[in-house]
């Protein structure tokens, strides 16, 4: 995900605009100046000079070159082979699942899939994943919901302690 | 004295001694794993402090926090890899020292100087914070908005890379805490009509997302270091006592320069160790052994990384300035607990602050033992495959957000903020300085409104107190003098050319 500064920079600007633009456009205080308005202002506006800059170039002499990290990784990055770049989208994939499947399938299902997907994505053999995703869901229900006593949902397959 | 006597009942109550040890084992598993960094380990543990006594939850911080900068250390001299970001600038020369046969050595003096820099940033931390917190009680919202400001200009002063983008990076911080309806009118602002934005974005879900799952999206396209050799290590300590004398003034040198880097807001323990070795370099009689595996820029860096720690405590419980990253999350956890910092804290809860010390001068001594613990086990520790701990973690992302609020937006936020932390870091846009943003902006806000208001829009009275002009003076000063470094380096530049 290199991108040149050229597009983060105008990205920065116009996000600035939109933030300067909609802060504009909220409701002041009756009878007073100074509202929720000034502040998203001052930031947008500071942001659009800041992005610009960033689009010109300015500054950029101190920058270390970044070298491309991207290396030689196992298990899903090997796979994607190109475009093995996206293979960093697999944390927060993971993460969304189990915002959408956490209350329906209940706390362990969904953590069983989580860890067993992201050992797998990271090369591990169904040897060391299965363990895995059987034991770690199970060690951290433990711990927050006997321990901290968070209400972790139950969903279809509830832990011997719940 | 008798707040000092309560003090030390609160620390040796069972809950707190047991949080620390139980947090020390912790921070030196963490802080030892290559990419999970020291602010990573103390993110996690936020949750854990929800239902902890105010007392231990700060003990499990502090103590987490002292062991994983030190054991970052540990598979850097091993393996060349820096546990954590602090460790990174003398990881060559502790590799080198290995590759000699004196990695016993180099454990030993990352040990030894760190519990030295922990111990005398503590004392900085007693002396300091009592004083300031006598001229902090006359401070008015025009001193707080400057020194806020400053704090935010520290941080992108220090950032290794454009200070532009750093100061962008901030302003998407502050442009972040806007989110929400705590604001000067209490309208939703930014809301997009979603509910659950209301109450604002959370520092914690962020820091949890652009710190741990950035960090696995990151390992995710990388190789898997290489395993490490089993080896048997010698004694630890032996010759620690030679180095330190024979490296008094480098290692003086170091504490100094971390307990100062620690304090201005924003820079931390990594900071403080690329200065120390960099001036280490500079002002030794021997710079040319440096690199080839010489102890004495590790002194010098291993003692500044953990007093630097100890001393950003200082504007964090003065102020509710975070002096770096870790105390960030500290402050959250502090205001959690009743302990709101502000200078009052000093004189209403003294027997706390006491205990605070205890807390940080226990920690660093039972460093030296767990420590020399940690190095015998390391290579079990470090055989630990990458694909068993970086799932592991997604988990305790996922779980930890949400026991915050009891609420599966913040897992949300997690992943939300894991994306636009790996693009940024990519990018060159430092993610410490959009933290710090997000966590300051509300005060900064409310400082920054509440003034103009008493000033009626005029700028005037933002320069008019002695104290405040004196702020706004150093604020300019930080915010020109990167054009200033670009200036002079032309002028070096085009000077040999004519």
């Amino acid at each position: 995900m290199h991108l040149s500064d050229r597009i983060t920079g105008l990205f920065l600007a116009l996000l600035g605009a939109l933030a300067a633009w909609g802060g504009s456009r909220l409701p002041g205080v009756p009878g007073q100046e100074i509202g929720p308005a000034v502040f998203p202002m001052v930031v947008g506006i500071g942001l659009v000079l800041c992005g610009v800059m960033i689009a010109f170039g300015i500054g950029h002499s101190f920058e270390e070159e970044e070298v491309d990290e991207i290396s030689k990784a196992p298990g899903l990055a090997a796979h994607l082979g190109r475009f093995r770049g996206a293979a960093a989208l697999a944390p927060p994939a993971l993460l969304l699942f189990y915002v959408f499947a956490a209350d329906r399938l209940g706390f362990l299902l969904t953590a069983f899939v989580v860890v067993l997907a992201g050992s797998l994505a990271m090369g591990a053999r169904f040897r060391l994943a299965l363990p895995l995703a059987i034991a770690a869901p199970l060690l951290v229900h433990l711990v927050f919901y006997k321990l901290l006593r968070v209400p972790l949902p139950e969903g279809l397959l509830a832990a011997p302690w719940a | 004295m008798s707040q000092l006597l309560e003090a030390f009942r609160l620390v040796g109550a069972p809950d707190v001694l047991i949080a620390i040890l139980a947090s020390s084992i912790y921070g030196l598993v963490v802080g030892s794993l290559p990419g999970l960094s020291a602010t990573m380990a103390t993110a996690l543990l936020v949750p854990v402090t929800f239902y902890l006594s105010p007392i231990a939850a700060v003990a499990t911080i502090i103590a987490a926090s002292a062991m994983a900068i030190f054991s970052g250390d540990i598979p850097g001299c091993l393996l060349r890899i820096p546990g954590t970001p602090a460790s990174a600038a003398y990881t060559d020369e502790a590799y080198a020292m290995t590759r000699k046969g004196q990695a016993e050595l180099a454990l030993g003096a990352g040990l030894w100087f760190s519990a030295v820099g922990g111990i005398v940033g503590t004392l900085s931390l007693v002396l300091m914070a009592p004083l300031l917190a006598e001229m902090a009680l006359s401070f008015s919202t025009f001193e707080y908005f400057w020194l806020a400001f400053l704090g935010l200009m520290c941080a992108t002063l220090v950032a290794r890379s454009s200070p532009i983008k750093a100061i962008a990076s901030m302003l998407i911080g502050l442009l972040v805490s806007c989110i929400g309806i705590e604001n000067p009118a209490g309208t939703p602002r930014f809301t997009f009509g979603i509910t659950d934005l209301l109450g604002g974005i959370e520092p914690i879900p962020a820091l949890v997302g652009v710190f741990a799952v950035s960090e696995v999206m990151r390992a995710m396209t990388l190789a898997e270091p290489p395993p490490m050799p089993r080896r048997k290590f010698g004694s630890i300590l032996a010759g620690q006592w030679a180095l330190t004398k024979r490296y008094q003034w480098p290692m003086w040198r170091g504490n100094i320069v971390g307990i100062i880097i620690g304090v201005l807001p924003g820079a931390g323990a990594d900071m403080a160790a690329w200065v120390s070795y960099a001036m280490s370099k500079r002002f030794s009689r021997e710079p040319e052994k440096f690199g080839t595996g010489h102890p004495e820029g590790l002194v010098e860096a291993g003692a500044s990384n953990n007093a630097s720690l100890a001393s950003g405590w200082v504007p964090s419980l003065l102020f509710g300035i975070p002096g770096d990253t870790i105390t960030a999350i500290a402050i959250g956890v502090l205001y959690m607990k009743g302990l709101n910092p502000g200078p009052t804290l000093f004189t209403e809860r003294a027997s706390s602050m006491y205990a605070l010390y205890i807390i940080f001068i226990l920690a660093n001594i039972i460093m030296i033992p767990l420590g020399i613990a940690m190095i015998r086990i390391a290579s079990l520790v470090l055989r630990a495959p990458r694909a068993a701990v970086m799932p592991v973690i997604v988990l305790l992302c996922a779980v930890g957000s949400f026991a915050t609020g009891n609420n599966l937006f913040s897992v949300l936020l997690v992943g939300v903020f894991g994306v636009i932390g790996f693009v940024m870091e990519r990018n060159g846009y430092p993610v410490a300085a959009m933290v710090l943003g997000i966590v300051m902006g509300t005060m900064v806000e409310q400082n920054f409104v509440t003034s103009l208001i008493k000033s009626d829009g005029d700028p005037l009275p933002f320069f008019e107190r002695p104290v405040s002009a004196v702020l706004a003076a150093m604020t300019f000063a930080a915010l020109l003098w990167p054009a200033g470094v670009w200036i002079a380096r032309r002028l070096r530049r085009s000077a040999p050319a004519l």
